[in-house]
């Protein structure tokens, strides 16, 4: 089980995964707009989507829970 | 230190389908651009008399002479839609690249005889010394293809006066040719005055039989003594010296084979002036690139299509520039320079066709948490903090010891801001990274990725590095402008809106007013305009742009002027530690 957690707050501009989905290490999982620039956030290890908690618009603080992977 | 170059760590992730998928909309639009511009090069090289006319003549025009005079694949074209003056023919009337000839790399530049003959207009004088100051920074020949009418008349107040006017590139030649780089030139057609000066000022002449060179043409010699107006007896007089000095113009290959013996060789027909060229050129020292290589040449192992998917047309998202570079260099190896140190930019050892050549390059996207350690706001991508420029100044130091190129890749918002960047000293060791690269006197060459903006564009090794930067690159997503538009809208009317809101005028112009500075601001910071302007010295293909650093490395490595034995190297062993 792994915890993909916002590296920066900021506001979600898209979820590039759905649930159940297999995902490889270094896939591209959301983007959040902060600091003027759209910013990738990767699978950090190989796994299966469990559960997508954010959704495009939201706004996510430093280290909220976007995905989890198992 | 076979076992440093010959095989290096590999570098660079395969792309992910989901990637592809994602990027294709980029990928449209970056090749949407690229055919914008080649649009616009066939047009500028299309301009004038249309090429048959001058093939009917017995002539060739300047494009069908470097074609036969250019070893096949290697012409790289520089300054294809330069023209600062805006001229209305849509070039400055010169056509240059560089080029193997001989098997020798040269800077090649030629008049394009399609054009007024080949005359001088505006925004030329600052073409040539571009390429001037190419040939010395990297110490290869220089060579004309003279055919030149001299000054459009009508228009010289533009262009023959002034510090960097027509007649600076004969000073340069002079420069050239004290630094022990020849100047060659084939000479076609009527070069009068100045036209005179640019076929006499290289250092070997090789002319065609119908060409001539003189201080004063036909035009000048036969209406000189000014009569203070014209009127029809003074006409007719001008009518009649011109056709008797039209049968035989001033300074022909006679007199100047013959009489002067400025002309090394007269040629019969038009190529043979190109043979000529080629004979020349190779009998200029040049050493063969095996005596340089630190490895077997090598295509990259990771395609360079890919290139495609990975620089995002849109200037926001971010991207991994090692994923890029690693498209770019033999075998998609590299040593990388402190990696854990200033993480927002990369430098390291790479390989061009063999030879050794450092990469610098900024990263994008977030960077690891708790950086810059100076600060307590996040750091991001395409920004310079502290330790990024530190490591910069460092590896291209290190860089001028070891006698390596530097090849810059800049996608930069500029430097980090504010009284804690302040602090961190970052004003001055920016300026530090100036002085660094002034100081390594070193050839450099930029490839402005996507983003240069504010002092980042000039300290990493922008073109206002004039001494050491050869030549600058630009993409189908390059922009190019001291900040963004709505940055600098901002900075420019955010005291009129509070002044405007308080006095109670509507805030509606003000908006507008913001929004067209916001526009002005992208469409002069397109890669056309920047092309156009000379902000970047040729918009490249994507696919094209490792056939350049090709010749970059080939060409700084024909004939340094000083070298380092590999043994002697001190920044593998730093990176090895």
């Amino acid at each position: 089980m792994a915890e993909v957690l916002a590296p920066l707050a900021g506001k979600i501009l898209a979820v590039l995964v759905e649930p159940g989905a297999k995902v490889e290490e270094d896939d591209e999982l959301v983007v959040i707009e902060a600091l003027k620039m759209e910013n990738t956030v990767y699978a950090p290890s190989d796994g299966t989507v469990k559960e997508i908690k954010v959704k495009v618009g939201d706004s996510v603080e430093d280290e909220d829970l976007l995905i989890v992977l198992e | 230190m076979r076992p440093y170059f010959e095989k290096m760590p590999g570098f660079g992730k395969a792309l992910k389908e989901n990637r592809i998928a994602r990027t294709q909309e980029s990928r449209t639009k970056l090749e949407a651009i690229e055919a914008e511009i080649a649009v616009a090069k066939k047009a500028a090289e299309e301009v004038g008399i249309p090429a048959a006319k001058i093939n009917e003549r017995g002539g060739l025009t300047v494009y069908q002479r470097l074609e036969y005079l250019v070893d096949p694949g290697t012409w790289q074209p520089l300054h294809s839609l330069y023209n600062p003056a805006d001229n209305e023919e849509g070039t400055t009337n010169v056509v240059d690249g560089l080029g193997k000839i001989g098997g020798r790399w040269a800077v090649i530049i030629g008049f394009d005889n399609k054009v007024l003959a080949g005359a001088w207009i505006a925004g030329q004088p600052d073409n040539i010394l571009r390429v001037t100051n190419l040939a010395k920074r990297l110490h290869i020949p220089l060579v004309w293809l003279v055919n030149c009418s001299g000054v459009k008349l009508p228009d010289q107040e533009k262009f023959y006066a002034d510090r960097r006017g027509s007649g600076a590139p004969f000073f340069r030649h002079a420069e050239l040719e004290q630094a022990g780089i020849p100047v060659l030139a084939g000479i076609y057609g009527t070069n009068p005055a100045g036209g005179g000066y640019q076929a006499i000022s290289p250092t070997i002449l090789i002319a065609h039989k119908d060409a001539n060179i003189a201080v004063g043409g036909v035009g000048i010699v036969s209406g000189m003594s000014p009569q203070g107006g014209f009127d029809l007896a003074g006409l007719e007089q001008l009518i009649a010296n011109t056709r008797d000095m039209k049968n035989k113009p001033p300074g022909s290959a006679s007199t100047h084979y013959d009489a002067t013996g400025f002309f090394t060789r007269v040629c019969d027909e038009e190529k043979g002036v190109l043979d000529g060229i080629k004979e020349y050129m190779r009998m200029i020292p040049a050493y063969d690139p095996k005596f340089f290589r630190v490895a077997e040449p090598a295509e990259p192992t990771l395609p360079q299509s890919d290139l495609y998917h990975l620089l995002p047309f849109n200037q926001k998202s971010d991207y991994s520039f090692d994923d890029i570079l690693a498209r770019l260099v033999d075998g998609s190896e590299h040593m990388e320079f402190r990696p854990g140190y200033g993480p927002e930019v990369y430098t390291g050892l790479v390989k061009i066709d063999g030879m050794l050549v450092g990469a610098i390059g900024n990263r994008q996207g977030l960077l690891p948490k708790g950086y810059p350690e100076y600060a307590d706001y996040p750091g991001i991508g395409g920004k310079l903090y502290r330790q990024g420029l530190i490591k910069m100044n460092e590896f291209v130091t290190l860089c001028a010891r070891d006698r390596v190129p530097v090849m810059w890749f800049q996608d930069t918002t500029g430097i980090d801001v504010g009284d804690i960047a302040e602090k961190a000293e970052l004003l001055g060791i920016g300026q530090s990274l100036v002085y660094s690269i002034q100081n390594a006197d070193i050839p450099m060459m930029l490839v402005v990725l996507r983003k240069g903006s504010a002092a980042a564009h000039y300290i990493m090794g922008g073109p206002t590095a004039n001494r050491q930067n050869a030549f600058t690159l630009g993409t189908a997503a390059t922009e190019i402008y001291v900040m963004h538009g709505e940055t600098a809208a901002v900075a420019t009317y955010s005291r009129r809106a509070i002044k405007d809101k308080d006095s109670g005028k509507p805030l509606e112009p003000l908006a507008q007013k913001m929004n067209e500075m916001a526009q002005k601001y992208y469409d002069t910071s397109r890669p056309a305009y920047c092309a156009r302007y000379g902000f970047v010295d040729e918009i490249v293909d994507l696919k094209a742009l490792r056939g350049y650093l090709k010749a970059f490395a080939g060409a700084v490595y024909q004939n340094p002027k000083s070298i380092c034995p590999r043994h002697q190297m001190l920044l593998p062993r730093v990176i090895k530690g």
